[in-house]
């Protein structure tokens, strides 16, 4: 009878589960993101001053997608799909992600190539690589750059046909990268448009633009499952913080590193970002450079950065320092 | 902000009726077009008599659209690009070459800060000479301070060359200081003007001489910006940022390497730090500070 069929449900928790994991499978990316499991949908957004090492996050985030998972035996562990690299920033040093990438190529895992190169009698010699498989990560990375608001939106809005285009190839996109979503804020914000005709036009501010960002992204992670990872610079200190820390420069700055977390109170910068995008996002970090300084070897000092959860808020702080073959936490 | 009926003549089936639904959206442009969502105009659309044919007007502004961003690529054509255009050309200073790992890399800003007097006008002179000598390039130099000095250059120029006929030394000077052309801009507005002229120069491929611009030197960039900061407007903020945006498109789209110098500002606890705030710190690729007392530089990015 129909009631019973009802009752009787579709499939077991079993093959349910089996159905949900297989597609949706949690990323755990390398260090310091590492903390929190982060899946396709997740919006994240890493946040700091200029400079501390964010393009850096994405760039080793671009190149764990486009690895493969086993290769020749050898195994790295990546995602094997396209990164999409929206450089709002223009910025972006394609050398860097070679050399980055050819690294990762020689020795397989991160770990082994933190060994060799503090090997200093590996140093700088030609990097063995697999040539095909360089070729077909470094294919797999796309990139554009935008130089306006206008130009980013019109990227947002033909982005779908393109990874569509892409998925008839049988390649699948798993992250979406965005460098520096606030580099218009201030070129949004002064342009105000007088309305020509009709009262109820949209004229192009801050809140109109994000708000369509936000709902072209929203649009492009339903269709295609993907991890959004969106990087802001703080353009504005917190005046307030900046003067107390001043006046205690004299006395020994322990409650900065000791106690770890931060109130959402004592945030060293200021939200700019319409409530639109904040409510977007899912995920958040902020990284902020420290004073000190790791000697690693003789030539190189190293700046030592913290990077602190703020969604979900954990309590504690990690530190890391960008070496040449990347980004490494330090204990 | 081109009103959707300029393109009716090049694309016909963006007619007068396809316009008048748009208008009975509010939508006058491409630009309102990018601001709202297309899916629920194609859903509109359907409703209309005409739809199949409103819904083709739709797809054709949509590959309008799609040629109004920059182009996509992947990384094997980033990495020959940079490979074939994006070199290297040198100061003419050692010491400075070796911190920028070979010197000013085409496609990127290069921001000198410093106090005043720290030998950043003479970084640039230095470099507009040794570009305009060995790279085969010309200099484009745009002077807010008039301290642009010829006779400088020429020290420069005649410092290494041996001491040979006159006339010949005459000869390469003269072709060396033609490379180099000096404006001298007061405010930001003029700047804008002086890049966009060229910009649109560089597009045409109109060549004044035989060498194609090199090396674009702003100095000083905050001179000019500066003034107009400040206050509780953003439009200062904003000709700030659209300037620097302007001189990056310039150094990737066009393979110019831009230099630009920039003073230095008391800071928080009395320490220096160099002018034009947060917002300009996500510009320039590349930030050397040079200090006076030991002429010792600082690398930092």
């Amino acid at each position: 009878m129909e009631a019973k069929g009802w009752i009787s449900g579709d499939e077991s928790a079993k093959e349910m589960l089996g159905r949900v994991l297989s597609r949706a499978r949690p990323f755990l990316l390398l260090p310091p993101l590492h903390r929190v499991p982060l899946r396709p949908r997740n919006v994240l957004e890493i946040v700091g001053p200029s400079p501390s090492a964010k393009t850096h996050l994405l760039i080793q985030a671009a190149l764990t997608c486009v690895l493969p998972v086993d290769w020749n035996g050898v195994h790295y562990g990546g995602f094997d799909g396209l990164a999409i690299f929206i450089d709002l920033d223009c910025r972006f040093d394609i050398f860097r992600f070679s050399h980055l990438l050819k690294l990762r190529l020689a020795s397989g895992s991160i770990s082994e190539i933190d060994r060799e190169q503090n090997d200093n009698t590996k140093k700088r010699s030609s990097i063995a690589y697999d040539e095909e498989l360089y070729t077909l990560c470094m294919r797999r990375f796309s990139y554009v750059r935008c130089y306006d608001s206008f130009e980013f939106l019109a990227t947002l809005k033909t982005l779908h046909y393109r990874i569509q285009k892409e998925k008839a190839y049988g390649n699948c996109v798993h992250m979406l990268l965005i460098d520096s979503i606030g580099a218009f804020h201030w070129i949004d914000r002064a342009s105000t448009c007088l309305p020509l005709r009709g009262n109820n036009r949209k004229s192009h501010s801050i809140q109109t633009v994000l708000e369509t960002v936000v709902q072209e992204i929203r649009k492009l992670l339903l269709l295609h499952p993907m991890l959004a990872i969106a990087t802001k610079a703080t353009l504005f200190g917190n005046r307030a913080m900046n003067e107390a820390k001043c006046r205690n420069l004299r006395k020994p700055d322990t409650s900065y590193s000791q106690s770890g977390g931060i109130t959402a109170l004592q945030l060293p910068y200021r939200e700019y970002m319409p409530s639109a995008w904040q409510t977007f996002v899912t995920h958040r970090i902020l990284l902020r450079p420290s004073d000190d300084h790791l000697a690693v070897s003789d030539d190189q000092n190293h700046s030592v950065y913290f990077s602190e959860w703020l969604l979900p808020s954990l309590s504690f702080l990690d530190k890391f320092i960008v070496k040449e073959a990347g980004v490494f936490l330090v204990a | 902000m081109a009103p959707l009926k300029s393109l009716e003549q090049e694309y016909p089936i963006l007619d007068s009726n396809f316009q008048s639904f748009c208008a009975s959206h509010d939508i006058f442009s491409v630009e309102d077009l990018l601001l709202h969502d297309l899916y629920v105009l194609a859903a509109f659309a359907e409703q209309e008599s005409s739809s199949e044919r409103l819904k083709q007007g739709i797809a054709q502004v949509l590959s309008i659209i799609d040629g109004q961003h920059q182009p996509w690529l992947n990384g094997m054509e980033l990495l020959e690009d940079a490979q074939r255009n994006k070199h290297v050309l040198s100061t003419g200073c050692e010491g400075i070459d070796l911190l920028l790992h070979g010197g000013l890399r085409v496609g990127q800003l290069t921001e000198l800060v410093g106090p005043s007097s720290s030998g950043k006008t003479q970084v640039c002179l230095l470099a507009a000479s040794n570009v305009a000598k060995k790279h085969i390039g010309s200099v484009v130099y745009l002077d807010t301070g008039n301290s642009f000095s010829p006779q400088r250059v020429t020290q420069f120029i005649c410092q290494h060359s041996d001491p040979a006929i006159d006339q010949a030394k005459h000869t390469t000077l003269r072709k060396v200081m033609n490379n180099i052309s000096c404006q001298s801009v007061f405010d930001i507005f003029t700047m804008f003007d002086v890049l966009h002229q060229l910009e649109f120069n560089l597009r045409s491929q109109i060549q004044g001489g035989d060498c194609k611009v090199q090396l674009l030197i702003v100095d000083s960039v905050s001179s000019m910006v500066t003034p107009i900061l400040g206050g509780s407007g953003s439009q200062g903020h904003a000709l700030m940022i659209s300037a620097g945006y302007l001189l990056k498109k310039l150094a990737h789209e066009h393979n110019v390497a831009v230099l630009v110098t920039n003073h230095t500002v008391g800071g928080d606890g009395g320490i220096s730090k160099p002018a034009l705030g947060e917002s300009w710190k996500s510009i320039p690729h590349v930030r050397l500070l040079l200090s006076r007392d030991h002429g010792g530089s600082i690398c930092c990015w």
